[in-house]
């Protein structure tokens, strides 16, 4: 055995890397199959979509149906909207859950256990039956269609701060913040300096979850934005829904390339990722 | 020099607390706004009938003894603890391995893979729906009961028997939330040093032996971060059943929030609803509570082991 | 990684870009009709009196619109279009909470039964004179837009869905009928017939008789002249046999093997309409532009009446919710919109079949004939059957009820007992009831 795991590093094939490969090859084709259905209806009639068997392969259509999306709604004001939504919360978001987070994982104050506890009940309501209410708070603050309406309740995010508490408790060492407490050093300053640069994995992974959850989201911002011009991507797709008969070609075609700035976000997620996976190796 | 530090020590207390307080602040005020309202307002509203468009009427304690009396319910949170153990397990197990594959060094094009395993996470529900749809189709032709004809079983009506309908629906949110909980885990691997890996091939140590004794104890706070994030998901289980069932929601598959969810938006019954929403309020923290003493447990065991 | 985003981007523009010349390549048509034919939200008129109408589907209404502002410059309208459900999602939503609703709403049949417990939300149409437009309504359409004591009108009927048999030429054919459609409506003038028919046609081709044991049970409810519920809101789909004969001649369908296990909307219901697998589907008016969609051949399919009736399916309200400042003006709108000679030309465009009986007679409308049906007067077809449907009540709990009654019908598709079915449907919708 441990001859065997000598070899991993060096040898060109090995049978554990071929099963790790299988592993994430087969990972992938079930991850990745939902995704290229999308583009083959989104490049097909309806008709052909409603075949029995159903085709697998891409027809003909791709850019006429986007072309009845683009003519059916205004789907690049309707991005916009969703990039300036997703963005606010991801930022406001990764600002507050990292300082709170810190504030947990690393400062003593009275109630810490108590508040901490707190905020994981938040977590624990089923967040259905609030829509009524939290309409009513939108309304009574004059918010409809507006987008604080989304952004101020997206910034509650008890999981993020949860997240960010057990990630700042494993991988800031206690002793460099004491060490920077003895330097005269405000507890800000020490969230904000020495604390952010060695969580940067943790934020990659949190704005990715952040940014995706509020552009795909649909829901609430379906309830408080009624106005067409503030409607988010996700809003305005739904308006392709004809009332009995629907266009299967069109709708996959506003979903898919409503999907594809996704990937370019998570790409760019993926990068600063890395980049602190570097960075942290060349400390080391 | 003594008396000093002790003063300065003091302030420092209260300074560091005042900073936590500050640090802290935007959360409660803003949940107390948006958060607190509803959540009071669904504990009031478990004492009423309410349709929802005409006034409320006081009922007293009737709306429990309408949801307990109710067998659906109790298949409900039958349900719910079924799919949620055939759904999530499952995840965790996988994404652990996924995270730890896609964080070896051996492995290339690791950005692309992780981009893949990510997509379900990304792709529209629209198009997830459809496709669930196509895979558990109950015609013989749907792609679940095609391969299963190759083994000579029969047609399986996928959404509206026992045990497919529950297979179904833990299958995806399986394939739904794996890639999110692998990024997670992937997360957590990145602020494990690699000079221990290193030294444990030097020692030479198998991969199975470097999850066990370095990854996993390395990994625990995230790890019961997940575990803990994962049970409450499973407990508000809904989008799944919902978009595979159709509004109506069959016994079958449905589970405690698309319960409490079809009394209010489908029956307009809001007492029932709340007073649903409540008892499942209280079997999560019960669960969680259960959930932290076992991990609690676990995690000291093996640090005296 | 970034030659990954870069691939993703630039295939994103060409996308983009092609979208955008191709539409300049086809001409300016075209591009015309992509400016100012379905978006979203359009404000219409510039006149000071601003009229917020929120409307689903696809009706047409912004160019009858654009009529009306003409001669009326002192209003302007803004109409917003949504997905059904979500439209009146968000109509419960605002008035439960007590604002947000718009001027004008639309409401669809279905949903107008719930909406009806909130008298206090809308304006009674009453108040504003249309009693006197009443008599331009059919009796069924305007009652069920009424509160049950019928002094209170919660909306004004746009259009309709009566529904009739379509069916397909070629599979009667092969069964050796005739197919034409006075033979057909002559050959399945009962129910007993269409189970006849249905075996015979099972026997010479193997099809079945239609899609979903959904749409008889429809149309054998639809023909009763009680449902579930009597006007004091009791229940009594158990005292009087019409809605339990229904559902056990879809029981002795499925039995028989004469009517598929296809649910609506799936697949494989859309494609079996373009391959012949089921020979009749009893549908409303709305329901030929699915088919034509799905079987691009003319001639294939027909239309005739249904056996023993007609039904109902679909078709909408125009609403006026409380919160308006404009009741007299939104009300003057929607009057004019839902005259008849509004209703022909919604008819005309985008097919809405007419609920005010008096276009029935109209030229056009008698004229309008359907190559796609084998050139027969499909208008006049639809119209005979939207006279023949019969005034019921339904109640606010219609639909509730009716989901349990369709689980029980999709159980009997698998091989359940129909007495047992019945049984613990009823059991079901008493639970449901006791909540209200």
């Amino acid at each position: 055995m441990a001859k065997e795991s000598k070899e991993v590093g060096s040898s060109k094939f090995s049978y554990q890397k071929f099963f790790v490969y299988l592993f994430l090859i087969s990972g992938s084709l079930i991850s990745l199959f939902p995704f290229y259905y999308m583009f083959v209806m989104a490049t097909r009639l309806n008709r052909e979509i409603n075949q029995v068997p159903p085709p697998f392969a891409p027809g003909a259509n791709l850019v006429e149906n986007f072309q009845k999306v683009l003519s059916s709604i205004d789907f690049f004001g309707a991005m916009w909207n969703s990039f300036i939504v997703a963005s606010s919360v991801t930022v406001g978001t990764l600002f507050l859950c990292s300082l709170a987070g810190y504030t947990f994982a690393k400062l003593d104050f009275k109630g810490k256990n108590i508040l901490f506890a707190l905020i994981l009940v938040t977590m624990m309501v089923p967040p259905q039956l609030g829509l009524i209410p939290q309409y009513y708070i939108i309304t009574a603050l004059g918010w409809l269609n507006d987008f604080r309406a989304i952004i101020v309740p997206g910034l509650i995010n008890a999981f993020g701060i949860f997240w960010m508490r057990q990630y700042i408790s494993s991988s800031v060492p206690d002793e460099i913040i004491e060490a920077a407490r003895i330097d005269g050093c405000s507890h800000f300053r020490i969230y904000w300096n020495i604390s952010v640069p060695m969580i940067l994995p943790a934020f990659a992974t949190l704005g990715i979850i952040v940014f995706m959850h509020v552009w795909n989201d649909f829901l609430w911002p379906l309830v408080v934005l009624r106005d067409p011009t503030m409607h988010t991507l996700q809003v305005a797709l739904r308006a392709l829904n004809d009332a009995r008969q629907m266009d299967y070609g069109m709708i996959m075609s506003g979903t898919f390339w409503a999907t594809v700035p996704l990937i370019i976000v998570f790409l760019l997620f993926n990068r600063l990722f890395i980049q602190s996976l570097s960075e942290g190796a060349v400390k080391s | 020099m003594e008396t000093t530090t002790k003063a300065r020590g003091l302030s420092e207390k209260k300074k560091t607390a005042l900073s936590a307080y500050l640090f802290i602040s935007p959360f409660f005020i803003l949940f107390a706004i948006f958060g607190l309202f509803p959540m009071v307002f669904s504990f009031y509203l478990s004492f009423f009938r309410w349709d929802g468009l005409s006034p409320m009427t006081y009922i007293g304690v009737r709306n429990f003894e309408l949801i307990f009396t109710d067998p659906v319910f109790f298949s409900s949170i039958l349900n719910t603890f079924i799919i949620g153990l055939m759904g999530t397990l499952p995840q965790i197990f996988i994404g652990i391995l996924l995270a730890f594959a896609l964080n070896s060094t051996l492995i290339r094009y690791r950005n692309t893979f992780r981009t893949f395993v990510f997509l379900p996470y990304i792709t529209s529900i629209v198009a997830v729906a459809i496709i669930f749809g196509v895979v558990f189709n109950n015609q013989p032709f749907g792609f679940a009961n095609y391969i299963l004809s190759t083994f000579d079983i029969g047609p399986i009506r996928w959404n509206a028997e026992y045990w497919p309908v529950k297979f179904a629906i833990a299958t995806m949110v399986f394939w739904r939330w794996v890639g999110y909980n692998t990024i997670i885990f992937l997360a957590g691997m990145q602020s494990i040093p690699k000079e221990l890996y290193e030294a444990a091939k030097i020692d030479g140590a198998t991969v199975g032996q470097q999850i066990r004794l370095i990854t996993l104890p390395m990994l625990k706070p995230i790890v019961m971060f997940v575990v803990f994030t994962a049970t409450i998901g499973s407990f508000q289980l809904f989008t799944e059943p919902l978009i595979f069932l159709g509004r109506g929601l069959r016994e079958e598959g449905i589970t405690m929030v698309a319960y409490l969810w079809r009394d209010a938006f489908v029956y307009n019954s809001f007492g029932t609803a709340s007073a649903a929403a409540i008892v499942l309020f209280f079997i999560i923290i019960a669960i969680t509570a259960i959930n932290l003493l076992i991990t609690n447990r676990l995690g000291r065991s093996k640090k005296i082991g | 990684m970034s030659k990954f985003i870069k691939l993703i981007a630039i295939s994103f523009l060409a996308v983009v870009f092609l979208a955008a010349c191709g539409g300049g390549t086809d001409g300016d048509t075209d591009t015309d009709t992509g400016t100012d034919g379905d978006t979203t939200q359009e404000q219409i008129g510039e006149g000071d009196i601003e009229l917020v109408f929120w409307e689903f589907g696809n009706t047409g209404y912004d160019v009858l619109i654009e009529e009306y502002v003409a001669e009326n410059p002192h209003v302007s309208i803004n109409l917003q279009n949504s997905d059904m459900n979500d439209l009146h999602d968000n109509l419960f939503t605002s008035i439960s909470a007590g604002s947000g609703a718009p001027d004008i709403t639309m409401i669809e049949e279905a949903q107008i039964e719930r909406f009806k417990t909130a008298p206090q939300a809308f304006e009674n149409l009453y108040d504003y004179g249309a009693s006197d437009v009443e008599g331009d309504f059919l009796d069924w359409v305007w009652n069920n837009g009424r509160s049950a004591e019928g002094d209170f009108q919660f909306g004004l009927p746009t259009d309709i869905g009566p529904t009739v048999m379509f069916y397909r030429t070629d599979v009667f054919e092969e069964a050796g009928f005739d197919s034409s459609p006075e033979a057909v409506s002559d050959l399945v003038a009962t129910w007993d017939d269409f189970e006849e028919v249905g075996r015979q046609i099972k026997d010479s081709t193997g099809k079945l008789m239609t899609d979903a044991g959904e749409l008889v049970y429809n149309a054998r409810r639809d023909q009763a002249t009680q449902q579930y519920f009597n006007p004091d809101g009791d229940l009594i789909m158990d005292e009087h046999n019409q809605i339990r004969d229904a559902f056990d001649y879809v029981a002795g369908l499925f039995e028989q093997d004469l009517v598929g296990d296809i649910p609506l909307w799936t697949p494989e219901w859309f494609g079996g309409m373009g391959d012949g697998t089921y020979a009749t589907m009893l549908a409303p008016a709305w329901m030929q532009g699915v088919i034509k969609d799905n079987e691009p051949e003319e001639g294939v399919w027909s239309i005739t009446t249904m056996p023993e009736g007609a039904g109902n399916w679909g078709g909408s309200y125009l609403a006026i919710p409380s919160e308006t400042e404009h009741a007299e003006e939104a009300y003057a709108f929607i009057q004019w919109l839902t005259a008849p000679e509004q209703q022909l030309k919604a008819f005309e465009g985008y097919g809405l079949f007419p609920s005010t009986p008096a276009v029935y007679d109209m030229p056009e409308f008698l004229e309008y004939e359907d190559d796609y049906f084998g050139g027969i007067a499909t208008a006049q077809v639809f119209s005979e059957a939207a006279q023949a449907v019969e005034t019921v009540y339904k109640g606010r709990n219609f639909y509730p009820v009716d989901d349990e009654v369709k689980e029980a019908l999709d159980n009997l598709s698998a091989g359940a007992d129909p007495e047992s079915e019945w049984e613990a449907a009823l059991d079901r919708i008493n639970r449901i009831l006791e909540r209200q």
